[in-house]
């Protein structure tokens, strides 16, 4: 608020010709931050779809080249006879679809009791999930191994899902997000006699749909993305999923085909890319319901 | 159960509960050895066939875990299904498990949950933690078994995977490095077509091949690796040439002799003082692309260097300095302690093959690392094949004047990582050579001190 004031106060004293002038640079200004910004981002994007249209040889070659010499899709059809992607896709999908609905299920419920129950001790609760937040996932490894091992639960999908279904992150994300929500609404939704199952369903989360979008998205890709923990809980190529897929593309000891691996690159980024460009209006709409009450 | 569990109940039963977990996680490592492999096996002569158990001439499935990935994977796979066709009492299957610091990690937690292979393939820098632990098994008397003759075996590779007498590793997938460098710009130069014989003769052509606009180097005549990228071990080969080394086989560290100063302070010198040397983090790139004209690389890169580089590749021995010198490296098989003495028999089969004269013909061909077998260098089929590739035939003849490397970077865990990091130092940020390798000392040392423990500990029990 004070920067406002200051900013009210300033105003009058320039000339509006100044104004105008100053106003235009702050526009080129944030026209030039944000060409910068896209470049930061879309130029690794960018290379890697050039790269998995280029042959080996063209990839190696300095000065690069910016668009392909002789565009091929041999990386592509490399890519995906080097190891079974089709399979990795299927049981991506599956892992990766059934491990969101668990988090988002239990982000949703527990958040809705931290923010909305009574109940003693509540914020000591929320402390131990904050806490649970602070491990760093590298340590749970080998507990998980040995626990999931002795469930006899190796080489399988629940293997792959159960252990990093419950994340603190999840919950804490929906538990600050259903905080800022308005008393008024769900005190009327209590005095028409809704219960809890009901205010959760009809009132918390169409008004909470971009912080739970968000958050499904955070938990999508995740899992789509995570390597190190199905590398290791499975043995058969048959249960692998996609990124182990993009590992076997790379050489451990040599000169890497950087072609084929950028092809199996796109492999796993496209689906998750589509799912965002879908997902994003409704981020976009949950906002704008969201401020109905002004 | 008349009475409800109190909460003080509950919580010293949650505590006994995570108490057992935690200790078998603890002592996981080493109770496998107390496997007994000593059952009686009627002597088999047979070169592959494994000695069978039981009598019920049923097969044997066995899972072996390896780094194997892309062409290496597929070379592999090919070698398991050659293994499984051509016998009827051993099903290997090959589970691919990511880098060979991602097998390492997984044989690790494996070992805790006792859920192992039956074959494992280990990195030179690997192997030792698991003799520590006692988690791979004694292979001598399974070799003999399997009829596998270790004389026919190249000695330099085989005696590193051998302690107090015993075979634990066996050579599967090895490398040396080897100096490539630019034919096309050689002969631009000028320079007589083959590799420096020594420092100092590289030390007078290094100007010729350096190009510079204005005050940047556009094209260096050498190019390091960072540590990242093993530096430690190109290095290894080049603190011998200068009569140094990192330590003593009893984990003495020596990097404060002179000649292990000096080796690196001449690593220094080339990008510092003589200006001629670059630094990258991926040296086949820069070789490729032009950036720089020669380096010291693994000759497991050959083959994809000769297929991506748009000019001739010359291979050469490494340059001498007072001496020749070059290390090993690369990775073995071995053979995880705690399964039955069938499943292990099995696996020594599998290796019998993997490892056999002909085996090892058409591993090395199809990967480009060293024939580990004497009779395989000679065999009229690798011979044609050197015919057609006579810079693997360098690279091969480069290994009878290897040896085995220092216990410091291999046997002292993540000591490759630590004289890297030291390498960079001295390389990259200019620092003293001195300081930087009396830091390197005392970590060396820090990590050692349980290493040593453990060797005392199995001494005394032996």
């Amino acid at each position: 608020m004070a920067l406002t004031d200051d900013v009210v106060i300033v105003r009058p004293q320039t000339t509006m010709a100044s104004w105008r002038r100053r106003s235009l640079l702050w526009q080129v200004a944030g026209y030039l931050a944000m060409a910068f910004v896209v470049l930061m981002i879309g130029m690794p994007v960018y290379w890697t779809v050039v790269a998995s249209f280029k042959e080996s040889r063209e990839i190696y070659t300095i000065p690069p080249t910016w668009w392909p010499e002789a565009p091929t899709l041999a990386n592509y059809m490399r890519a995906w006879n080097a190891a079974p992607f089709g399979r990795y896709y299927i049981n991506s999908l599956i892992t990766t679809t059934s491990s969101t609905a668990i988090k988002v299920v239990f982000a949703v419920f527990s958040a809705y009791a931290l923010v909305f129950l009574r109940f003693p001790r509540k914020n000591l609760v929320f402390l131990f999930l904050l806490a649970a937040l602070m491990v760093p996932r590298e340590i749970t490894i080998i507990p998980n191994y040995i626990t999931v091992a002795r469930l006899g639960w190796i080489n399988t999908y629940q293997g792959i899902i159960i252990p990093g279904a419950a994340v603190a992150y999840g919950t804490f994300l929906l538990r600050q997000y259903f905080r800022t929500l308005p008393q008024e609404v769900l005190e009327a939704a209590r005095v028409d006699g809704a219960g809890h199952v009901r205010i959760l369903w009809s009132v918390v989360l169409p008004m909470s749909q971009p912080a739970v979008v968000t958050m499904t998205l955070l938990a999508l890709v995740d899992k789509w993305n995570d390597f190190l923990w199905p590398l290791i809980i499975t043995n058969t190529a048959d249960m692998r999923v996609l990124p182990i897929g993009i590992f076997w593309l790379l050489d451990q000891e040599g000169v890497i085909n950087w072609g084929v691996v950028m092809a199996g690159t796109l492999f796993v980024m496209l689906p998750m890319l589509l799912i965002f460009l879908w997902a994003q209006r409704y981020i976009v709409e949950g906002i704008a319901s969201g401020a109905v009450k002004g | 159960m008349d009475k409800q569990i109190t909460r003080r109940e509950f919580l010293r039963g949650l505590a006994a509960g995570s108490g057992v977990a935690l200790l078998a996680a603890c002592g996981g490592g080493a109770t496998p050895a107390a496997q007994d492999t000593s059952t009686p096996v009627p002597p088999d002569g047979a070169t592959t066939a494994p000695a069978q158990v039981g009598g019920t001439g049923s097969t044997v499935n066995i899972t072996y875990w390896g780094s194997f990935s892309d062409v290496l994977g597929e070379a592999e796979q090919a070698m398991v299904n050659a293994f499984n066709t051509a016998q009827q009492d051993v099903v290997v299957e090959y589970q691919y498990q990511g880098s060979y610091e991602d097998t390492a990690q997984k044989f690790t937690a494996a070992l805790q949950a006792q859920a192992i292979p039956d074959v494992i393939l280990l990195s030179d820098v690997w192997w030792f933690k698991f003799y520590l632990a006692q988690a791979i098994a004694p292979l001598d008397d399974l070799a003999a078994q399997a009829g596998v003759d270790f004389s026919d075996y190249q000695p330099v590779l085989l005696n590193e995977g051998v302690r107090d007498g015993v075979h634990y590793w066996i050579p599967f997938a090895r490398s040396t490095p080897l100096f490539y460098y630019n034919k096309d710009i050689w002969a631009e130069v000028g320079l007589p077509d083959r590799a420096p014989r020594t420092w100092d003769e590289f030390g007078e052509w290094a100007p010729q091949l350096v190009q510079r606009s204005g005050n940047t180097m556009t094209r260096a005549a050498y190019v390091h690796p960072g540590a990242a990228s093993y530096i430690a071990w190109l290095f290894q080969g080049v603190i011998w040439q200068f009569g140094g080394r990192y330590s003593t086989p009893e984990f003495e560290i020596t990097l404060n002799e002179p000649d292990s100063i000096r080796a690196a302070q001449f690593f220094s010198d080339t990008v510092n003082n003589y200006g001629w040397a670059m630094h990258s983090t991926d040296i086949n790139r820069e070789f490729i692309g032009g950036q720089a004209v020669s380096m010291m690389a693994s000759t497991g890169a050959l083959a994809g260097i000769q297929r991506n580089a748009p000019f001739a590749v010359g291979v050469g021995f490494l340059p001498e300095e007072r001496t020749f010198g070059c290390p090993t490296g690369g990775a073995g098989l071995a053979i995880p302690a705690g399964a039955s003495a069938e499943k292990q028999q099995a696996a020594m089969a599998f290796i019998a093959f993997a490892t056999s004269t002909d085996g090892t013909i058409t591993w090395s061909q199809s990967t480009g690392y060293m024939p580990v077998r004497i009779s395989a260098v000679n065999d009229p089929k690798m011979q044609a094949f050197f015919e057609e590739n006579p810079n693997f035939r360098t690279a091969v003849e480069q290994l009878p004047k290897t040896r085995a490397q220092d216990a410091a970077r291999v046997f002292i865990p993540n000591g490759d990582q630590i004289i890297g990091r030291g390498l960079e130092r001295i390389v990259i940020n200019r620092e003293n050579v001195e300081r930087v390798w009396q830091d390197v000392t005392v970590e060396l040392e820090e990590g050692a001190a349980p290493v040593l423990e453990d060797l005392e500990a199995l001494r005394a029990r032996a």
